[in-house]
C-alpha cells in the first residue's frame, strides 16, 4: 500500500501543481514547532465591557452593578465584586501579570451580526476570513484540522476549507466513524486496514480529479485543491485520532479550551474558537453579566493552570507558546435603561493573554462615559496624538504575533503595537 | 408566454449555445463548455437536486439541442420548489433550528422545528408552483402553514389538509406576506430600546439586499456625547446617525404590532403573538411617523407594496438566485451580466422561472471555465453540491437516506452536518461554504459507507430475487469466478453514482477488482468487500462536484 504522507503528496506530479496554486511549495513544508497556537473566545450577544474590563467607578456617565469596585493590580484596572465575582479577582491576581487588557476599542456598529464581523475580521466586506482562520491558513506550519470551531462566530471567507467545525461532537463521531453504528439501519465497522485501502484509493482519484481540474484557470481550483488538502488532513487526522482523544469531547467551556488546547500541542491544530456560554445580550437586565464573567474567569483561571502545567510543543510550558483572546462584537451602553439592562455601545474592550503579550497593564483608553480616546499605538496610552483605537487595529496586532504581515491581509491597517511584548 | 417574452429568451439561448467553445477551439475570451452530458447534469443538479436519469442523458449526448427542452421540464419538475426554497433560504436565513420556544399539542419538537422554519420559504415554493410575481412574498393575503405551524400559532387551517397550504392569522392582523409573519419577527427579534430597528434592517437586508449595518460609522465626538446623554435625539438630529436612522426608523415603526418590550418577559408572549394596540409603539419610541424612504405609509399592507415597486427589490431577487444557481458571489463588474436576467425577469411579470430559464441557458452558466483571467477568478467552472442535493444524490443512487430517529442527518440543521458539507445554519453561518472542508471528506466517507452497506444488505438478501443496483454479481461471485460480471458492475455503479460513463479502455474496473480483493482478504466477507468498493465510487468527486 502506498504512504499516505505529505511527502508523498508532493511526489505526485498532478498534486503538485495544485497544491502550487495554494501558494504550498515543499519548502513551505514545515512543521507546527515554533509558532504561537491561539485559543479565541467569544461571548456572542456583546458583553459589558465595564462589568470587568474597563471599570468607571466614580464616574456619573457610567453605571455599576451595586457593591462592584475598582482593583488595580500595579498598571492592569478591573472592576472586582467581591459578592458575584471571586473567580474574576483570583484570575487577575494569578495571571494578571500575562494578561493585556485592552479598552476602548472602536466596535463600528452596534449589530450583531456586523459586530461580530468587524471584530472578527477587521472589516464588513463579504468574504474576509476572521483572525483565527488568518493565522491557521496563512502560518508556517501544516495543521490537519487547522482551526477548529468549537462554538461561536466562524468567518472563514476565502480560506474556508482551513476551517473545521466541530458540530457539535458530530465531526467527531464521524472521524471515529462509531457514527455508521448509531443511525436507524446501522452499518457494521470496517477493520482499520480496509480503511486504510479504501482512504488510499479515494485519494487518489481525488488527485487525479484535482490534476486535471487543476489545470482549469480560476475559481474551480481553489475548489478542487481544497479537496484534495482536506482529503490529505482527514488521513492524517484518522492517524492520530486517539492520540488527540478526539472521542472525549466536553459540553463546557474548560472541556472544549483544554481539548482545543490538546490538539494544538499535538500540532493538530494551530487556533480554535469557543463560545462563551451565557445570554450575554441583557436589555431586560444586567445582573446576569457579572455571574457569567465570574464562570468565564473561573475556567480562565482553570485553562491558564493547565497550561502552565503541561509541557508544550515548542516550549518548555504550553502557556508560553499559546495566546487566549477573549471577545464580543461590541460594548453595552454605560448607563442602565429603565429595565436595569445595558443596550448595545459601540465601543468595547478584550483581554488578550499568554505568550508574547505585554501583560499587567490596562491599554488603550476610555473617557469618564466610556467613549474611546486617541491613544498611541506604541505605548497603549491616551494621547492627543494617536488614533482612536479599532477592532481591527487589534487584530493586525494578533496577525503580527502571529508571524503574519498584517498589511498583506489588511493593507494600511495599523497593528496595535503596544499589546505586544516585542513590540 | 407571450410573443416578446418567447423572443427575449431565444435571444439568450442562441446566444448561449453560439458562443462556447470546445476545449479544442477555445482562444482567448471565449467560455470553454460543459460536454452535453456534463451540461445535463449540472442542469438538474441545480434545478431538480438529483441527477438527470441515464435516459435522458443519453437523449441529449444524441441530440445537444434538446438542451432548452430540458431546462422546460426541468423548471416543471417537482423539486424545483424546494431548490428555489434552499436558494431563498440564503437571503432569508429562516431556517436556523430554532423552535424559538413554541409547542405545538401532538407534535414533537422536530416537528415544530421544521415548521416555524419553514412559513417564509412555503411562500416561496407557492410561488414557483403557481408562477406567482415574486412580489407575492410581501403582498399575499395570506401565510401558508402546515398542521403543525397552524396549531403552533391558531391559524386558521383548512380542516382535513395535511401539507403547507394558504392559511391565515386570525388575531386582527393584516396579512403582506413574509412580512407579517410571525416566524419572520420570531427569527428577528428587536425589543426595547432597539425598537425595531434590527427587524427594519433584517427587512432591508432580506428584500433589498442592503444591509444598514455594513455601512461604515463615521460618528464625530458630538454625536457620541449626545449618544450618552440622549441616544433617541442624537440618532433623530444628528446628520452622521440620520445618513442610516432617516430611513431605518420609518421603517421600524410598522413593526411594533409586533413589538415585545421584554424579550425575558414571559407574560410578553414573545412575537408570535400580534398586538394591535401597540401598533402606534412609534410615538413614544422614535417618534418617526411610519414610512418608507420618504413616502408615508398608513400600514404594513401599503409598505408590502412599496416594496414590491422597489427596483432594488427586484434587483434583490436576481442577485439572490443569480449567486445560488452560479455559486457566485456578485461584485460590480457583474451587473452586465446580469442586467440580461433582469430584463427577462421584469417581461415576465417577475415570475421566477423566467428568470431561472435566462440564468441555466446563458454561456456563463455552461462554462466549463473561460479564458480571460479576470472573469475566470469569478466563475465557479466546478461546482460543489448543497447538503440536500447530497442527500438526494445518494438516495437516486442506491435508495437510501442516513436517517437518525427518522430524520436525515445530512440536512438536518441540529445534526450540525450541514455546516460541515458547506451549507449555512442562517445565524453564525450565513454564507455557503463551497470548497470542500475536512467536513465534508468525513462526511462523505461516512455517508458512502453507510449507503453502500444498504445496498449490498438490500441487494444480497437471499429473498431479493430483483436486486436494484447489484444486478451483475451475486454475493458467492468472486472477480475469478465472474470477471465480466464484476467489470459491468463496476461500469454501472459509476454511472449509476457520477451520471458520467466510464471509458472503455479505463482502469477503474480492474484497480476495483484488485480493491475487493484486498477488502476481502481482511475482511473475509464478501458482502463488506462490495460495501467497500460501492463506498469509494459514492466517495468520487464527481459525486460531490457537478
Amino acid at each position: 500500500m502506498r504512504s499516505l504522507s505529505r511527502r508523498r503528496l508532493f511526489l505526485d506530479g498532478a498534486a503538485l501543481s495544485s497544491l502550487g496554486a495554494l501558494g504550498w511549495t515543499p519548502s513551505m513544508a514545515r512543521s507546527a514547532q515554533g509558532e504561537r497556537k491561539f485559543l479565541f473566545f467569544f461571548a456572542s450577544g456583546a458583553w459589558d465591557h465595564t462589568a470587568v474590563l474597563e471599570p468607571h467607578h466614580g464616574s456619573d456617565f457610567v453605571d455599576h452593578q451595586q457593591d462592584s469596585y475598582l482593583r488595580e493590580l500595579g498598571g492592569l484596572r478591573h472592576t472586582a465584586n467581591d459578592q458575584t465575582m471571586e473567580a474574576v479577582s483570583r484570575y487577575f491576581s494569578r495571571w494578571g501579570g500575562k494578561s493585556a487588557i485592552v479598552n476602548g476599542i472602536d466596535a463600528h456598529t452596534v449589530g450583531h451580526d456586523t459586530g461580530r464581523q468587524m471584530t472578527m475580521t477587521g472589516t464588513s466586506a463579504d468574504n474576509y476570513p476572521d483572525w483565527p482562520t488568518v493565522l491557521a491558513a496563512k502560518g508556517s506550519g501544516e495543521y490537519p484540522l487547522p482551526h477548529v470551531v468549537f462554538g461561536g462566530p466562524s468567518f472563514g471567507g476565502h480560506l474556508s476549507s482551513a476551517v473545521v467545525r466541530a458540530g457539535g461532537g458530530t465531526l467527531l463521531d464521524l472521524i471515529e466513524g462509531s457514527i455508521v453504528g448509531a443511525s436507524d439501519t446501522p452499518a457494521p465497522l470496517l477493520q482499520g486496514p480496509s480503511e486504510q485501502i479504501l482512504d488510499s484509493f479515494v485519494y487518489d482519484r481525488v488527485a487525479a480529479f484535482a490534476g486535471k481540474r487543476g489545470s482549469m484557470p480560476g475559481a474551480s481550483r481553489g475548489r478542487t485543491d481544497s479537496l484534495l488538502a482536506n482529503m490529505d488532513r482527514s488521513m492524517e487526522i484518522e492517524g492520530r485520532k486517539f492520540e488527540a482523544g478526539l472521542g472525549e469531547l466536553g459540553n463546557t467551556v474548560l472541556d472544549q479550551a483544554i481539548k482545543a488546547t490538546e490538539m494544538m500541542r499535538l500540532g493538530l491544530s494551530r487556533t480554535a474558537m469557543v463560545g462563551i456560554p451565557g445570554g450575554w445580550d441583557t436589555h431586560g437586565g444586567n445582573a446576569p453579566q457579572e455571574v457569567q464573567f465570574n464562570n468565564f474567569f473561573d475556567a480562565l483561571d482553570q485553562l491558564m493552570d493547565h497550561l502552565a502545567s503541561t509541557p508544550g510543543l515548542s516550549t518548555p510550558w504550553q502557556i508560553d507558546e499559546t495566546v487566549i483572546v477573549c471577545l464580543s462584537e461590541f460594548g453595552r451602553t454605560p448607563m442602565f435603561n429603565g429595565a436595569q439592562g445595558k443596550d448595545h455601545w459601540p465601543y468595547n474592550s478584550a483581554l488578550v493573554c499568554g505568550s508574547g503579550i505585554r501583560g499587567g497593564r490596562s491599554l488603550g483608553a476610555a473617557d469618564s462615559g466610556s467613549v474611546g480616546l486617541p491613544v498611541d499605538y506604541a505605548s497603549g496610552q491616551a494621547s492627543d496624538n494617536g488614533d482612536i483605537l479599532g477592532s481591527e487595529n487589534v487584530g493586525a496586532a494578533l496577525l503580527k504575533l502571529g508571524g503574519i504581515d498584517p498589511e498583506t491581509v489588511l493593507p494600511g491597517v495599523q497593528p496595535f503595537h503596544a499589546l505586544l511584548r516585542e513590540g | 408566454m407571450n410573443q416578446a417574452r418567447t423572443w427575449t429568451l431565444l435571444a439568450v439561448m442562441t446566444v448561449s449555445l453560439a458562443s462556447c467553445k470546445t476545449e479544442e477551439e477555445a482562444k482567448q475570451g471565449d467560455f470553454v463548455q460543459l460536454s452535453p452530458r456534463e451540461s445535463l447534469i449540472r442542469l438538474s443538479v441545480d434545478l431538480r437536486g438529483v441527477h438527470p436519469s441515464e435516459q435522458e442523458l443519453l437523449a441529449i449526448e444524441a441530440n445537444p439541442e434538446l438542451y432548452t427542452a430540458f431546462v422546460d421540464r426541468f423548471l416543471d419538475d417537482p423539486g424545483l420548489p424546494d431548490t428555489v426554497a434552499d436558494l431563498m433560504n440564503q437571503r432569508l436565513l429562516t431556517r436556523t433550528g430554532d423552535t424559538y420556544g413554541l409547542m405545538a399539542e401532538g407534535y414533537d419538537t422536530e416537528a415544530v422545528r421544521e415548521a416555524v422554519n419553514n412559513e417564509q420559504l412555503a411562500l416561496v415554493r407557492r410561488i414557483v408552483e403557481h408562477d406567482l410575481p415574486y412580489t407575492e412574498l410581501v403582498t399575499a393575503d395570506y401565510t401558508m402553514a402546515n398542521p403543525v405551524l397552524a396549531e403552533a400559532l391558531n391559524l386558521e387551517y383548512p380542516t382535513g389538509a395535511r401539507g403547507w397550504e394558504k392559511a391565515h392569522y386570525t388575531d386582527g392582523r393584516q396579512h403582506a406576506g413574509i412580512l407579517t409573519m410571525s416566524t419572520t419577527w420570531l427569527r428577528y427579534p428587536s425589543a426595547g430600546g432597539n425598537a425595531n430597528r434590527a427587524r427594519a434592517n433584517a427587512v432591508s437586508k432580506m428584500l433589498l439586499c442592503d444591509d444598514y449595518l455594513a455601512r461604515p460609522i463615521v460618528l464625530n465626538r458630538a454625536a457620541v456625547d449626545q449618544l450618552t446623554v440622549d441616544p433617541e435625539t442624537a440618532i433623530s438630529t444628528n446628520a452622521s446617525c440620520q445618513s442610516c436612522h432617516s430611513t431605518l426608523d420609518p421603517l421600524a415603526s410598522h413593526f411594533f404590532g409586533f413589538f415585545v418590550y421584554d424579550d425575558d418577559d414571559p407574560t410578553e408572549g414573545g412575537a408570535a403573538v400580534y398586538r394591535p394596540e401597540r401598533e402606534e409603539g412609534w410615538r413614544y419610541y422614535s417618534g418617526k411617523t411610519p414610512g418608507y424612504y420618504g413616502v408615508p405609509t398608513a400600514n404594513i399592507a401599503e409598505l408590502g407594496q412599496l416594496i414590491a415597486e422597489d427596483q432594488r427589490f427586484k434587483d434583490c431577487a436576481v442577485q439572490t438566485v443569480w449567486q445560488g444557481l452560479t455559486q457566485r458571489l456578485m461584485v460590480d463588474e457583474d451587473w452586465s451580466e446580469i442586467a440580461g436576467h433582469m430584463s427577462v425577469f421584469e417581461d415576465n411579470d417577475l415570475t421566477l422561472k423566467p428568470l431561472i430559464r435566462s440564468i441555466v441557458t446563458s454561456e456563463e452558466y455552461l462554462a466549463k471555465y473561460v479564458l480571460d483571467e479576470a472573469l475566470s477568478e469569478r466563475m465557479a467552472g466546478v461546482k460543489t453540491v448543497s447538503p440536500a442535493q447530497l442527500s438526494n444524490i445518494v438516495h437516486q443512487s442506491t435508495g437510501f437516506r442516513w436517517e437518525f430517529a427518522g430524520r436525515d442527518l445530512v440536512t438536518n440543521q441540529s445534526s450540525g452536518v450541514p455546516v460541515l458539507l458547506g451549507g449555512i445554519d442562517g445565524t453564525t453561518i450565513q454564507h455557503r461554504n463551497y470548497k470542500p472542508s475536512v467536513g465534508t471528506v468525513f462526511v462523505q466517507k461516512r455517508l458512502a459507507y453507510a449507503a453502500a452497506w444498504h445496498v449490498v444488505d438490500r441487494d444480497f438478501a437471499e429473498d431479493n430475487a430483483a436486486p436494484e443496483l447489484l444486478k451483475w454479481v451475486l454475493v458467492t461471485d468472486t472477480p475469478d469466478t465472474n470477471p465480466a460480471g464484476f467489470e459491468e458492475q463496476i461500469r454501472q455503479l459509476y454511472l449509476t453514482a457520477t451520471g458520467i460513463p466510464l471509458a472503455a479502455k479505463a482502469t477503474e474496473p480492474a484497480e476495483l477488482a484488485t480493491l475487493w480483493r484486498q477488502l476481502y482478504s481482511v475482511e473475509g466477507s464478501s458482502k463488506k468487500a462490495w460495501a467497500g468498493v460501492i463506498s469509494v465510487v459514492l466517495r468520487d468527486p464527481a459525486v460531490i462536484t457537478y
